[in-house]
């Protein structure tokens, strides 16, 4: 019986010190849709440390790529009846019901590269447009404009799709250069085997046959690089270009035995900053919306990075 | 009864009464009626599938493709609704298709004679190409026919319309799995094979119809998660294979302890859920709920392995 009660009083202590941790603080919600993408997890944790910055109680979640868990999360969140809501690249379609339903409970959303929806304020976003054209005239300028290429693609997210259809209409004007390898990635929960599996067959079947690799984002990047490096070839052979930057990234830019040359550096920290200071001047300070974002989107700048500037992006 | 008994019987469900009356006084809004009818809603598509392991499991096969044969169905439904089929045919296209993978599954363990863990390994994996051939990795979104989306989000009053569904089907399969002819010859095919069939039962018969509900579960939940999503993708049911493995083990610890019995995967799924709600309701960080379902799944293993080993090593 002592032990029982000993239980049952520990297990009170514990469910006290979660509802005193629920007590009045700003409290924020923030989903990332899938944390193992680095950049998934560098912004989610930006927005949860900015939002302690700030004396906000912010609760992380991470829904593993599945969209199921995604919905309920947000459901479990509205239920909860946080003040706010930060979601890192969610579907605005897919989830429209949830989004409207934190609407109708005056919960106010802001996304980040997660597409524009009617039911939230707006949506913190680099233009993938602009940095998806430099990326790919970059990749073409490295070769002259003249090769072969191979193409890591992404096509179930929006901005990675965007990349690879401007890609595409880059090419179209450079008919001297030809994709004569693509791998389009598909399985969003063990990615990196699925781009390590894809693009190693790629690279032998045209080893010595291509000049340049481009991949639609830098988790992608990173891996074909070893699989570059594994095949031998060393900085110079082929030129190898993404886009979302990341220390890692920027040190291979720098290494003589790494082939990764340049990426589009998304500013995710600046981005998520931004959501958690917008959403204070909105939700806190009762900023109109529209005097802040007049549109569905808050445009972040992206900065080409190379080996003439990448010293700027460094933190060693 | 002995006390012991009572807590071999009944200990997890009173553990997850103690769960409810906890959350109850600490978590914020969890007994809220929109709460709890959200946390009925999210046990829906659990248990629904985990009815169909469930099944499986009577029989003592397992079946590991239940998560990607939804994935498969819903991406079937989501391409035909997308190519202006009508979506009751798209929606009976589904269902076929889980109906389909668990005939495939039964066959290859009763004719083939290959071991359930891994003939439905390879399902699995069939059914995952497939997916990814049909879509190209791309998911089939749409603002889809209302009527449609109503099976997954309509209400009918307070209550969402899966919830009244999820307890009609709960209600056929248990008085299938209980009070039926065919339930008696699942469970005695599940507890003792030769004996069973000894005794005259068909235990193939048996056996192909565990391996097809769990199909046919995939099926119908697939409908379901199409409608409240509004859109299918090839790996969009890829999170309930823990736990719907979780709930059925959890379900095994109770009511007819060490044995896969409906009602215990159903309290199984609650307690799962109400978790998992429970959590986010608590403000705990997203790794807590993977280190719970974890400890849960090693808890239950360890109350009820006699079943799973018989089933997971009858190589």
């Amino acid at each position: 019986m002592k032990t029982i009660k000993t239980v049952l009083a520990a297990a009170s202590l514990a469910g006290a010190a979660f509802a005193g941790s629920q007590a009045a603080a700003f409290e924020l919600g923030v989903v990332a849709f899938q944390m193992s993408a680095e950049t998934q997890a560098r912004c989610a944790n930006t927005v949860g440390a900015e939002a302690e910055k700030l004396g906000w109680e912010a609760q992380v979640l991470n829904s593993n790529g599945a969209l199921e868990t995604h919905a309920s999360q947000l459901d479990n969140l509205i239920q909860k009846g946080v003040d706010a809501m930060i979601l890192c690249m969610s579907k605005p379609v897919q989830f429209d019901a949830q989004f409207l339903a934190a609407k109708e409970a005056g919960i106010p959303v802001i996304t980040i590269s997660s597409g524009a929806s009617p039911h939230t304020m707006f949506d913190v976003t680099p233009n993938e447009y602009i940095m998806a054209a430099e990326a790919a005239i970059y990749t073409l300028g490295t070769i002259n404009f003249e090769g072969n290429i191979l193409a890591q693609r992404f096509e179930s997210n929006t901005g990675a799709r965007i990349r690879g259809a401007i890609l595409d209409a880059v090419l179209v004007e450079n008919p001297q250069v030809e994709i004569v390898g693509e791998h389009s990635m598909a399985r969003t929960k063990s990615w990196q085997d699925d781009v390590r599996n894809g693009m190693s067959a790629l690279i032998l079947q045209n080893a010595g046959n291509f000049d340049a690799v481009w991949a639609s984002f830098d988790g992608q990047a990173l891996i074909i690089d070893d699989l570059l490096k594994e095949a031998g070839m060393e900085k110079g052979d082929v030129s190898l270009v993404s886009i979302d930057g990341g220390q890692e990234v920027y040190r291979r830019i720098k290494d003589p035995y790494s082939m990764m040359t340049a990426t589009v550096a998304i500013p995710f920290e600046d981005m998520a900053a931004s959501a958690v200071s917008m959403m204070k001047q909105i939700a806190v300070d009762g900023t109109p919306k529209d005097d802040l974002v007049p549109g569905p989107y808050l445009f972040i700048p992206a900065t080409l990075v190379d080996k003439t500037n990448v010293d700027e992006f460094l933190n060693e | 009864m002995s006390t012991r008994k009572v807590i071999e019987m009944y200990g997890t469900a009173l553990a997850g009464l103690g769960l409810f009356v906890f959350l109850s006084i600490f978590a914020n809004n969890f007994l809220s009626s929109a709460n709890l009818f959200n946390v009925l809603k999210q046990v829906s598509f659990l248990s629904m599938l985990a009815f169909g392991f469930t099944f499986a499991l009577i029989t003592s096969e397992l079946d590991l493709a239940f998560a990607n044969v939804c994935s498969l169905a819903a991406v079937v439904i989501g391409f035909l609704i997308s190519t202006d089929v009508a979506w009751p045919l798209a929606v009976a296209a589904g269902v076929a298709t889980g109906f389909l993978a668990g005939l495939l599954n039964g066959l290859l363990v009763t004719v083939a004679k290959v071991p359930s863990l891994i003939s439905t390994l390879g399902t699995a994996s069939i059914a995952n190409g497939l997916a990814f051939m049909i879509t190209g990795g791309v998911a089939f979104v749409g603002r889809w026919d209302p009527n449609f989306l109503f099976l997954g989000r309509g209400k009918l009053g307070p209550i969402p319309v899966i919830i009244l569904f999820t307890l009609v089907l709960f209600l056929i399969v248990l008085t299938l799995s209980t009070q039926t002819r065919t339930g008696v010859h699942l469970q005695a095919t599940g507890e003792n094979e030769e004996a069973a069939r000894r005794s005259g039962i068909d235990t193939r018969r048996a056996k192909i119809i565990g391996l097809v509900l769990s199909g046919l579960a995939a099926g119908i939940t697939a409908v379901f998660l199409v409608a409240n999503l509004s859109s299918a993708a090839p790996q969009m049911a890829g999170d309930f294979l823990l736990n719907g493995i979780a709930a059925t083990l959890l379900g095994m610890t109770m009511f007819t302890p060490a044995k896969p019995n409906i009602l215990g995967t159903f309290v199984g799924s609650l307690i799962i859920v109400m978790l998992s709600n429970g959590l986010v309701l608590l403000g705990a960080q997203y790794y807590i709920q993977d280190i719970m379902l974890g400890i849960i799944i090693i808890l239950s293993v360890a109350v009820s392995a006699s079943v799973l080993k018989r089933a997971a090593f009858a190589l």
